[in-house]
């Protein structure tokens, strides 16, 4: 008893004690609130030092270039790992020197020539060499991971010191403009190779590219968590001439509705992910970036009669094409987004311009469907319904294309599925109509060939080779050619083709919203790599 | 001392000599808990062979989630990787391989992280019992206050209004309540912190148990354990609604139940002053049906985590659980699996300690 008498005074003292201490922590966690995450500091450089706070909805895999693939780990890639060339702001239509100050492609387009920068470091201060290109390169080739296909049969090799070479069997005009990838980082060979890089499958530098970077970007990581987080920390050894303005950059995976608040709140700098109907309640001080992505939605009408007598009726894709209200899709998919003009994205070269996109004309719709010769034209339009691209689903579309083909006469029925379903029978070519998107695998129109007879979507959409010579001829020239100018009148004859007589029907290129407080400048929506951490600056 | 002497030991309750030994009454106890120990690793075991087989089961190929497009048109490579991760072997001979691995504290590595599953548990796991463990300790003080002040002003007003606001927490789905908590603390009243473990501009205290409140206090570092408390207070909350709810409405039954019993009404005859008579008979008779509900609440906390820490982005096992498992990262879903199942056969563990130490009858059934 005289134990218990002597505990319980005890006890009560602990019972007390809790909500003071809760109460305390509730005062320190308002102290502690509030989003002055922009802390000024004096760095080495004795320039102001400050936290960039960035939300993303995390599509993250690895920080070893030559396994990233994802739209996210392209964002950090581009922070840590120079490339040969890159592209200038937003443009990526002229690729220009990075880590090479210079390049040459051989009339015949199969040979490379790039002269390296002199002067260049990595961020452990040793100079980027020749070999360390050709080991980066080989190693992404070769290791067989998911960018590998970015340099497919191109055979990379050191000239002199300073110069490299990159040769292909076959003409690839495109290699200027793929080399940006930030998958083709230059790494530093000797250090990724003393953690166990190879040029080949047995490469196992990716868990140490996990932890440390080993580039010369202006940015170099502190720490990575595929799930969470990323740190990223300014390289003080860059060799660039513009420093990053943000000594740190910390970027945090969370939900996009938690995304706005943050930076509404101040708590982040950035928010990548809003879509067009949360964009539209933000209000106050923060800037929003409204630009087209490079994702181009479009539907596909089967080419093959064995799937479908009424989709492979050249004047019911005509009725189609003329038939849909490009501008009502349009106020669906928000401000910022634009309508396709061709396959090819409107910042792309090769793109058609505006004007020649199809208008809609319902008279003539309807006059195609008479032509037709089909009686009561019905056709199945398969879709995914679980998947959001910039924040929109598919499923409003596709009853807004339902509703305006009613109007021309074409019943339409529609046939939502989960991604995972719906891709087979898209990919088998199974689908009578189907509404789809093609983002691009890098910023060149060689990569929308792929909408040819016989090619990878041309097939999905039953158009088999040999359906259009015409077309097929003009795309294997265009596939050799060199020179901007050329190129661009190849495929703005190809467009212009695919819109008259081609089984696809380009409708909208959404918008990629960026909402970032009122301090940062300098954003510019790439298409690529999203956005350039190191060109943000600061007010 | 042989070996079969130690459980000869505990099932005659003492070795010779020992039984006349003043302290015998502890023995029950001991027995009592070396016999819940022995349960507890069977279960362990049993959970690893649940974990396994149903990990196995699940229709989907590793190998398609894991390598690039251009690997898989490689079947040497396939094959290779296959090699590389015992997936070659049948079934059996995995498990057997997992479970001498998992003797040795190897629990493979993260197909995802390339990291052995037990690094980045050691990363995940401190963060969400941080969170959970919060989330309980509030439970438990503000649940069992609430209950007993129910209990004692029995249909009063203020009973009245803990029984509604018990329901509240009970019915509210969790992730709604973390959202419209964030807006309301974070956004609107800006009295607390956003998303993450501490402000993005600090760094992480020198980890010694990976709890960012305690390492923070141990380092001497205020200002991160200020910010780490802070973040910590709207998902613990948000998190403990329910178990509150849930405690609230036990405890009150528990409390009413004991309060009805004779001995109760002896003790207010004899004169006893209230307070005495609430904590030394009321509370410890309730306590057994309590602590169940504690105990079973303490597992749904652990899957509310797996909302709130998306919601409020906070690094834990949820998130991994959730990225491992959409990328059929085997090791990683059998290493989450293990864990969590763990931490429910230790709650089992200490309900029944507890039980053993509050309610002596226990001891002896």
């Amino acid at each position: 008893m005289a134990t218990r008498m002597r505990r319980r005074p005890a006890r009560q003292a602990k019972a007390a004690l809790l909500p003071v201490l809760l109460a305390g922590a509730l005062s320190l966690a308002a102290c502690s609130g509030g989003g002055t995450s922009t802390t000024p500091a004096q760095s080495a450089g004795g320039t102001a030092s400050k936290t960039l706070v960035m939300d993303a909805s995390f599509t993250l895999k690895t920080a070893d270039p030559g396994r990233n693939y994802e739209p996210t780990g392209l964002i950090i890639g581009k922070a840590l790992y120079d490339t040969l060339l890159t592209f200038e702001g937003s443009d990526v239509t002229k690729p220009v020197p990075s880590l090479a100050e210079s390049y040459e492609q051989s009339s015949d387009g199969k040979t490379l020539t790039l002269k390296l920068r002199q002067g260049a470091t990595f961020s452990d201060g040793s100079p980027v060499t020749a070999d360390d290109v050709v080991f980066s390169l080989n190693r992404v080739r070769d290791l067989k991971g998911n960018p590998s296909f970015l340099l497919d049969g191109v055979k990379v090799a050191k000239t002199d010191d300073t110069t490299v070479t990159l040769t292909s069997e076959t003409p690839k005009p495109a290699l200027p403009f793929i080399l940006p990838n930030p998958a083709l980082g230059i790494l530093n060979s000797k250090t990724v190779k003393a953690n166990g890089g190879a040029e080949d499958t047995s490469d196992k530098a990716e868990q140490y590219l996990n932890g440390a970077s080993a580039g010369s970007g202006p940015y170099t990581l502190e720490s990575f968590n595929a799930q969470s987080q990323v740190v990223l920390k300014a390289n003080p050894k860059y060799w660039g001439q513009k420093k990053p303005t943000y000594g740190k950059v910390v970027l945090r995976n969370v939900e996009s509705a938690t995304q706005k608040l943050n930076v509404q709140r101040g708590d982040s700098q950035v928010a990548l992910d809003l879509s067009g109907d949360q964009i539209k309640t933000v209000s106050g001080s923060q800037q929003t970036t409204k630009t087209a992505s490079a994702n181009m939605v479009f539907l596909l009408a089967n080419q093959d009669t064995a799937v479908s007598r009424t989709s492979s009726n050249p004047k019911i894709v005509e009725a189609v094409r003329k038939g849909i209200d490009y501008q009502g899709l349009l106020e669906l998919a928000g401000e910022g987004s634009v309508q396709a003009p061709g396959v090819i994205p409107t910042m792309l070269l090769g793109a058609l311009p505006p004007d020649q996109a199809v208008k809609r004309d319902v008279e003539a719709a309807k006059a195609a469907v008479a032509a037709s010769g089909v009686g009561n034209p019905t056709l199945k339009l398969e879709y995914p319904s679980d998947l959001t691209l910039q924040g929109l689903s598919f499923q409003p579309f596709a009853e807004r294309i339902q509703a305006n083909l009613k109007e021309v006469g074409i019943t339409v029925d529609l046939a939502p599925a989960p991604v995972a379903t719906a891709l087979e029978n898209y990919r088998k070519g199974k689908e009578e109509l189907g509404l789809w998107y093609w983002g691009p695998d890098y910023p060149d129109p060689t990569d929308y060939l792929v909408f040819l007879p016989g090619n990878t979507v041309g097939l999905r959409s039953g158009w088999k080779k040999g359906a259009d010579k015409a077309l097929e001829e003009l795309g294997d020239k265009a596939a050799v050619t060199i020179g901007d100018d050329a190129r661009k009148q190849l495929y703005t004859d190809i467009q212009t083709k695919l819109n008259a007589t081609g089984p696809f029907v380009p409708l909208i290129q959404p918008s990629q919203n960026i909402v970032t407080a009122a301090s940062v400048t300098g954003l510019a929506f790439h298409p690529v790599w999203t956005v350039d951490v190191a060109a943000l600056g600061a007010k | 001392m042989s070996q079969p002497s130690a459980p000869s030991e505990v099932r005659t309750g003492g070795a010779p000599g020992r039984a006349a030994r003043p302290g015998r009454s502890r023995h029950p106890l001991a027995r009592f808990l070396l016999r819940r120990l022995a349960i507890a690793v069977l279960l362990a075991f049993g959970i690893t062979l649940v974990t396994f087989v149903l990990t196995n089961l699940v229709p989907g190929d590793p190998v398609t989630a894991n390598l690039g497009q251009n690997a898989l048109g490689d079947p040497a490579l396939v094959a290779q990787w296959r090699a590389d991760h015992g997936l070659d072997k049948p079934l059996p001979q995995q498990y057997l391989t997992y479970l001498g691995g998992l003797l040795q504290g190897d629990l493979g590595v993260s197909q995802q992280s390339h990291r052995p599953v037990l690094t980045d548990l050691a990363e995940f796991v401190p963060s969400t019992i941080e969170l959970a463990g919060s989330a309980i300790l509030v439970s438990l003080v503000v649940g069992v206050a609430f209950g007993v002040v129910a209990a004692l002003r029995r249909d009063r007003p203020s009973d009245q209004a803990l029984r509604v606001l018990s329901l509240i927490g009970i019915s509210v789905p969790t992730f709604w309540l973390a959202l419209v908590a964030f807006y309301v603390f974070f956004f609107r009243l800006q009295i607390t912190p956003g998303s993450g473990r501490i402000n993005p501009d600090m760094s992480a205290p020198p980890a010694v148990t990976g709890l960012f409140t305690v390492d923070a206090a141990l380092a001497g570092q205020w200002d991160v354990f200020a910010s780490a408390a802070g973040h910590l207070i709207t998902p613990a909350l948000v998190l403990a609604a329910y178990t509150i709810g849930l405690l609230t409405r036990f405890t009150r039954s528990a409390v009413l139940e004991v309060l009805g019993q004779d001995y109760v009404r002896a003790a207010r005859a004899k004169g006893l002053p209230g307070r005495v008579i609430l904590f030394r008979y009321v509370l410890r008779s309730a306590l057994v049906p309590i602590i169940t509900v504690a105990g079973l609440a303490f597992g749904s906390l652990l899957s509310g985590t797996v909302l709130v820490e998306s919601v409020f982005a906070r690094p834990g096992i949820g998130q991994y659980a959730y990225k491992s498992a959409t990328t059929l990262d085997l090791p990683a879903v059998m290493g989450v699996g293990l864990v969590v199942g763990c931490v429910y056969v230790v709650i089992n563990l200490v309900v029944d300690v507890l039980y053993g130490v509050i309610d002596p009858r226990v001891r002896l059934s």
